[in-house]
């Protein structure tokens, strides 16, 4: 009998365990604010984001206890990140950003969520569209499009917004775009030329240079989803702009949470001669980072500038693809503060309203010679003139 | 043949109660020769292809499969898989199914990190380089939480697949969130280092260890009578549930090795969505059962899936017009067709049972 009960006792006990397991891999919206939310006081999610620490302090404080309370502040702002969440170095952290210049400009209120599946977007998204306190529910990435068409429809007076995807006829979202393929047009432009020149930095056994002998870079991709192959289709016909004689080649990992896989695909070209390799795989790109630090090769960063949010790998990642999500973040905040809320439209960032554009690396981008540089700057404004017309379809 | 083959398992049964172990080693090498003759003959057609029509697809492949750097990276990928299959080898042969070797493999990945970390990823302590006392941690924490399987399972009786979820669950929602606490976020970031190509030697070492222990030792024979029969083993008073112990423990220092290496490989531990573990404990599942609980089985099953994986990232960057979404299924979709053509599994007797010793 006694048995019975030590048997029930571990039983309970191991559930309960699980369920606290859980509860600290789902989280709630409460949880946002990561496992420092109670004392107010730092940016749980965001430890080694850059600029977005410094204003954490008063954002978590009236994220935690202030729904509701809307007689003094201009707006409520739901959060719903993108599945790799906060502190990707990336997408999510530049998002926050955006909330978080957007707390300093403005009286706001907000509350941050870090859904760890597909499955749970559509769940954040009713919490906070149930709850009727918040003016804006801001939604990262393309993954809660399917999620958003529904939640949108049933709760047509919450206004949302969402990036990286459109949701059709819904006047209740304003959809943000990025034309990702014009940067990444840059960036191929830039490695097709770099593989031919002989660039080479550090000294003895830490250097790093490009392989002469064939011209091949590479890509490496997250989940092959359509936004996804616009990175891959601006990268390939970059390439193919500077010199028909490089060649690029592409994988895709299948994942953007596996930096083992993106390590072996990377190397995988670096083995076959390839000496730059461009990702857009979110936390798989680390993956290839580490494998251009294996072999002595370089790589290029994606949505922030990676050279300064990684920057173990600052001495390989020779410029990034930044794609500025804090923009649509902040300027949908401001319309809906300022009552211009654009429910229905669709705006598109590309380089010519500075959505997307090319970062040199921090310590890599002064051994970039001028002349690269210039004909990049060059592409640039010609793809603005539309004299450039980039691919959206590799 | 396939009659042959199963009255030598019956053999196998028998012989796990006295003493004849000649007859389980014929069973499991004729399995694994058969195998290893279906493998051999792809290659070997592939390869003559391959030479006959260097342009064709054949051709292609065959320039990939025989190449140095992808046996390499086959192995290397193959080689947290093999670690954990081994480890679900010692716990199901003594008689405890462990469905939570994919939370094992998340909390070494995460410990070994995070031990590296708060030691320093550069220092030394009395010779070793931290990265080593982070790979032991990152076992031990393996150990633990296994042991904490073992108590609920074989003291607590509790159910062997609710308590291996529970394990998976836990790990799934510790890591991230302790990384959370650490790091400041659910991915680490990168140490800076890394251990290179060891566990490769580790894995191909653990590999032999294992089938010297599980076939040439007492002890390994303790491990299969408490899976297979172990009222016999009872009577011949040997405690069952401290084998099962053991077994359960052993699986937990293979899986933590297994777990420690992925994260340690790379240099960083990435807890977002299913953690960068991402399934590799339930591919270990499989690896040992199409292995049939032989550890170099196991390792030829993990071997087959890491160079089917290698082949696969080669073959999508050649731009076939086939979408790279199926490119990625290879791997599985052979393994299934391996596993229903050519595989054959047999569980041990008292996997999943309780045993109450009648004293």
């Amino acid at each position: 009998m006694s048995r019975n009960i030590d048997r029930r006792t571990i039983i309970k006990g191991a559930g309960i365990a699980g369920i606290a397991g859980l509860a600290g891999c789902t989280g709630g919206p409460s949880d946002g604010n990561g496992g420092n939310g109670d004392d107010g006081n730092g940016n749980g999610g965001n430890g080694n984001g850059d600029d977005g620490n410094g204003n954490g302090d008063d954002g978590n404080g009236n994220g935690d206890d202030g729904n509701g309370n809307g007689d003094d502040i201009d707006a409520n702002i739901g959060m719903v990140y993108a599945e790799a969440g906060l502190g990707d170095n990336s997408f999510n952290d530049a998002a926050q950003r955006g909330l978080l210049a957007a707390d300093e400009d403005f009286n706001i209120e907000y509350n941050e969520v870090e859904p760890n599946d597909t499955g749970e977007f559509s769940q954040f998204q009713r919490q906070f569209a149930e709850d009727g306190s918040y003016d804006l529910i801001t939604c990262i990435g393309f993954a809660q499009q399917d999620a958003l068409t529904e939640t949108s429809a049933d709760y047509p007076d919450q206004q949302f917004m969402i990036v990286d995807a459109v949701v059709e006829d819904a006047d209740n979202v304003a959809n943000y775009l990025f034309r990702e393929n014009e940067g990444s047009f840059l960036v191929g432009y830039l490695a097709a030329q770099l593989t031919q020149t002989d660039l080479s930095v550090g000294s003895d056994d830490d250097e790093r240079s490009t392989n002469t002998d064939e011209s091949l870079v590479g890509f490496v991709g997250g989940v092959d989803a359509p936004l996804i192959r616009t990175f891959q289709a601006g990268f390939e016909a970059g390439v193919e702009y500077a010199d028909g004689d490089v060649e690029s080649t592409s994988t895709y990992t299948g994942s953007f949470n596996d930096p083992s896989a993106g390590r072996e695909a990377a190397l995988s070209m670096y083995d076959d001669g390839a000496d730059i390799v461009y990702h857009a795989s979110g936390g798989t790109g680390v993956g290839v980072f580490q494998a251009a630090d294996d072999e002595g090769r370089f790589a290029i960063g994606v949505d922030s500038d990676q050279s300064i949010t990684e920057p173990d790998f600052a001495d390989v990642i020779l410029a990034s693809m930044v794609k500025l999500v804090e923009t649509p973040v902040y300027e949908s905040i401001q319309n809906t503060i300022e009552g211009s809320f654009q429910g229905g439209s669709a705006v598109t960032l590309g380089l010519e309203e500075e959505g997307v554009g090319v970062v040199y690396g921090d310590e890599l981008g002064d051994e970039i010679s001028q002349d690269v540089k210039d004909a990049v700057a060059t592409a640039r404004q010609e793809i603005i003139d539309g004299e450039i017309e980039v691919p959206t379809e590799p | 043949m396939e009659v042959m083959s199963m009255s030598e398992d019956e053999g196998a049964l028998e012989s796990d109660t006295g003493d004849s172990s000649l007859r389980s080693r014929l069973t499991s090498p004729s399995y694994i020769k058969r195998v290893l003759g279906v493998l051999a003959g792809i290659l070997a057609l592939l390869g003559v292809l391959g030479l006959l029509f260097p342009t064709s697809v054949a051709g292609d492949l065959s320039r990939i499969v025989f190449r140095w750097s992808v046996l390499v990276q086959a192995l290397r990928i193959s080689t947290p898989i093999a670690l954990a299959a081994i480890g679900g080898i010692f716990a199901e042969k003594s008689g405890v199914i462990n469905i939570g070797l994919e939370g094992l493999l998340i909390i070494s990945a995460f410990a070994a990190v995070y031990l590296t970390a708060v030691l320093g990823p550069d220092t030394t302590i009395a010779f070793i380089p931290a990265i080593w006392i982070g790979f032991a941690g990152g076992v031990l924490a393996s150990v633990v939480l296994a042991w904490v399987f073992a108590v609920v399972c074989i003291e607590f009786k509790a159910d062997q697949i609710i308590a291996g979820l529970a394990v998976w669950l836990i790990a799934l929602g510790l890591a991230p969130f302790a990384s959370t606490l650490y790091f400041g976020s659910r991915d680490s970031g990168s140490l800076g280092v890394t251990i290179g190509n060891w566990p490769i030697v580790i894995m191909i070492a653990s590999v032999a260890i294992a089938w010297v222990v599980l076939y040439r030792t007492s002890f390994g024979r303790y491990i299969r009578a408490a899976g297979e029969n172990p009222r016999a083993l009872d009577t011949a008073g040997v405690s069952v549930s401290r084998v099962r112990y053991a077994g359960v423990l052993l699986s937990g220092v293979f899986a933590g090795m297994g777990g420690a290496s992925l994260s340690l490989t790379i240099g960083l531990f990435g807890g977002t969505g299913e953690t960068m573990v991402e399934g590799r404990g339930f591919i270990a599942i499989v690896a040992y059962l199409f292995g049939n609980y032989n550890p170099l089985g196991a390792f030829g099953a993990s071997l087959l899936f890491g160079g089917l994986e290698a082949i696969q990232i080669r073959l999508q960057q050649l731009g076939y017009a086939i979408p790279d979404t199926l490119v990625q299924t290879i791997p599985y979709i052979v393994v299934i067709l391996v596993l229903a053509f050519v595989g054959r599994t047999r569980i041990p007797k008292a996997a999943g049972e309780h045993y109450e010793t009648e004293e």
